[in-house]
């Protein structure tokens, strides 16, 4: 865990770190709004709606790595699948777009499953 | 780096100046002249950005800087149309426009005046109190300027620019100790600014070199110096003239073999033995000669540095080369 | 086990076009004239007279050195601390130094203070508003309707809260009312805004939730009811407990290992 210090001798921009998790949340709200749409017209149902979710987001986080974090992360040094380079936390890179965009592929999910459905 | 309009152009080359300011004509043409305040024709139009603003402001300082007054006067007035007359900003501007235009010390004496009428009316109006201060100093009337500047950190003491402009100013008197002290300030408000670092060193190197290895402090600054150059380079591993000031501030600690001497006061630094200086000088020349080399050859990525320092270190390598060979 | 048959209720097409859509349009018009008004509510920073931005950039003054103490050589940071250290405690930055000790004036009673409540205000009442008349709009006129069913099972207490206005023994809570279409929009939108508005919108309800609930920022600092003078004395003693050191201690050491040409 890095002190205070350490973070003192290579400082971390806050500018660029909230500029980078903001690019990730808005690709994530977006893409689940769109997951929503799909999962409504598939009339997908309870568990299967959810599950098609947590696939789909992760798929979609896995191609974020692979497309804007892995060129040029991999060269510097880091080990396949460390975002430490420009994410503070991994946990946060991996899951922290379940949560974000849930509230917005409920409400797709729910308006198109009723458009299809209905 | 390529010049841009968002940048404030204060740093660049007469040359890139020159070419910001003839993209004059066309800036001015593609935007909107009136960007109209009220809301409903905002919604229709394309919207304003900081961006624009910021694009105007510096088109009208690269044009007044290649003399292209026209140009100039159009900025300011849609800046004006903008945000009105008395926005503290657009008044530092319509005074700077009057310092260009002014032809003789009468005229500019007059601006002078009409700033003090402005502060006497509105004491914290920071823009045009700079300006009163940079008109001051670019009359000649050093110790005014350097005694407003103060008064201004008194009551704004978390003004970077102020204080770096403070430790300019000092560091022109020859002070050496008051301009460390003022840069010192601007890099508390900035930690992490590598060439406010650098900047320190050189200070340094240029007090001790100024006292004089007899003098007391003189292995203070130098190590001072060092550490300082070597910072910049921590934060910024491609920064020229970090890697300058180190060869400078290491060769020099060799030649003069100062003793890193246990020093009685505990709270400055000492200079590192002489292994880590030579150790440091070997990098820096390395790391100097890599960059000219790159740099002559306009490899992909290493074009961003200015000619003219460029320049300086190869000159700075050469002497040093055929040192070593005579 | 015996399957339980599938509820189907047979819907007006009608209800899609008359209720869902009128619902999601309005939502989506008022999170953008939301965003609209709160930037032309916002009102110019107030002009400080000279001793006020004293006193507060004096403050910030402390807490920057504070925060990067690490900059400076152990003597010069001790200099600054020091002269820091007594000119707070002597009050020299102060307002107004022959009021000190005494009690801060009543919030309310100072017109000052005032204009800061008010901006506050003016941003609660830009979210509850539109919130309130929209609630009571749906209830007025879409009451008592079923219009969708959720595509996944809720357990029966959410029964109420989706289904208000349809009293309904045996239906399956997984039908839902306008109002609860309305809280889904209400929770679901904020991608949509991020959309259209960028990120700083001010559209989005739960942004503006997240941000009251969130530490006391930069403005409360020198909000309304705060002691100068006790902000000042806590600073110094801040001050007074830094352990000194120095990012510059051992750099040449840290340059060597990690820069290899």
């Amino acid at each position: 865990m890095p002190t205070e210090r350490d973070f003192q001798i290579s400082p971390v921009v806050q500018d660029s770190v909230v500029h980078n998790s903001r690019t990730l949340i808005n690709l994530q709200s977006l893409t689940a709004s769109l997951f929503g749409v799909g999962a409504g017209i598939l009339g997908l149902e309870s568990y299967y709606g959810f599950l098609f979710y947590i696939i789909c987001s992760v798929l979609t986080t896995l191609l974020f790595y692979v497309v804007r974090v892995a060129p040029t992360s991999i060269p510097s040094g880091k080990a396949a699948f460390d975002t430490s380079r420009y994410y503070r936390s991994p946990y946060e890179f991996w899951t922290g777009g379940l949560l974000n965009g849930l509230a917005g592929f409920i409400l797709t999910w729910t308006l198109f499953y009723g458009l299809v459905r209905a | 780096m390529v010049p841009s309009l968002l940048h404030p152009p204060s740093q660049l080359s007469p040359a890139a100046a020159l070419q910001l300011s003839q993209q004059a004509p066309a800036v001015l043409q593609s935007s909107p002249s009136t960007v109209s305040a009220s809301p409903l024709s905002a919604l229709f139009r394309t919207s304003e950005t900081p961006d624009l603003w910021a694009k105007y402001e510096n088109l009208l300082l690269s044009c007044l800087r290649t003399g292209d007054e026209v140009a100039a006067r159009q900025c300011l007035e849609r800046l004006v149309a903008r945000f009105g007359d008395d926005n503290e900003r657009v008044m530092a501007f319509k005074g700077l426009l009057k310092e260009a235009d002014a032809q003789h010390n009468g005229d500019l004496d007059r601006v002078l005046k009409e700033y003090d009428q402005i502060l006497k009316d509105n004491n914290t109006n920071i823009p045009i109190t700079k300006r009163r201060i940079a008109l001051l100093r670019s009359m000649g009337r050093v110790p005014e300027a350097a005694s407003a500047l103060v008064q201004l950190l008194q009551f704004s003491p978390t003004d970077a620019e102020a204080w770096s402009e403070l430790a300019d100013v000092y560091f022109s008197q020859g002070l050496y100790p008051q301009a460390v002290y003022a840069l010192e300030e601007a890099l508390i408000l900035a930690p992490n600014a590598w060439n406010i670092h650098a900047h320190l060193g050189e200070m340094q190197y240029m007090a001790a070199t100024a006292t004089g290895a007899a003098g007391g402090s003189y292995n203070k600054y130098m190590a001072e110096a060092l550490k300082r150059f070597t910072r910049s380079i921590e934060i910024c591993d491609d920064y020229l003239r970090g890697y300058y000031g180190l060869k400078l501030v290491t060769s020099r600690v060799l030649k003069d073999a100062v003793k890193p001497t246990k020093q009685a006061d505990e709270d400055e630094f000492t200079l590192p033995d002489t292994t880590t200086v030579e150790q440091l000088n070997e990098l820096a020349t390395a790391k100097l000669s890599e960059i000219v080399r790159h740099y002559t050859a306009q490899d992909l990525g290493w074009r961003g540095y200015d000619e003219l320092e460029v320049a300086a270190a190869r000159e700075l390598l050469s002497k040093d080369g055929s040192a070593i060979e005579r | 086990m015996a399957q339980i048959p599938v509820q189907t209720i047979h819907r007006d097409p009608q209800l899609f076009y008359w209720i869902l859509f009128p619902i999601t349009a309005v939502m989506i018009l008022t999170g953008i004239l939301r965003h609209y008004a709160t930037i032309l509510m916002a009102t110019a920073p107030k002009k400080l007279d000279k001793k006020t931005m004293r006193e507060q950039r004096s403050l910030l003054h402390g807490i920057s050195v504070r925060g990067s103490f690490h900059v400076l050589s152990k003597k010069s940071f001790a200099t600054r601390r020091d002269a820091l250290t007594t000119a707070y405690e002597s009050g020299a930055y102060l307002k107004d130094p022959e009021r000190r000790g005494q009690a801060p004036p009543n919030p309310m009673s100072d017109p000052s203070s005032m204009e800061g409540m008010m901006g506050m205000m003016k941003n609660q009442m830009a979210m509850i508003i539109p919130n309130t008349l929209i609630m009571s709009w749906i209830n007025a006129f879409f009451s008592g309707y079923v219009i969708m069913k959720l595509p996944f099972p809720l357990t029966i207490k959410f029964k109420s809260m989706l289904q208000a206005g349809v009293a309904t023994k045996d239906m399956d809570p997984r039908w839902m009312s306008s109002i609860s279409w309305y809280f889904l929009c209400f929770f679901g939108l904020q991608s949509v805004f991020n959309f259209l508005l960028g990120n700083d919108n001010a559209a989005s309800q739960m942004a503006q939730q997240m941000n009251q609930m969130g530490p006391p920022g930069g403005a409360q600092m020198f909000g309304p009811g705060v002691d100068p003078d006790k902000q000042f004395l806590a600073e110094a003693e801040n001050l007074a407990v830094i352990e000194h050191y120095s990012v510059l201690d051992g750099v040449e050491q840290r340059l060597l290992d990690s820069i290899v040409v």
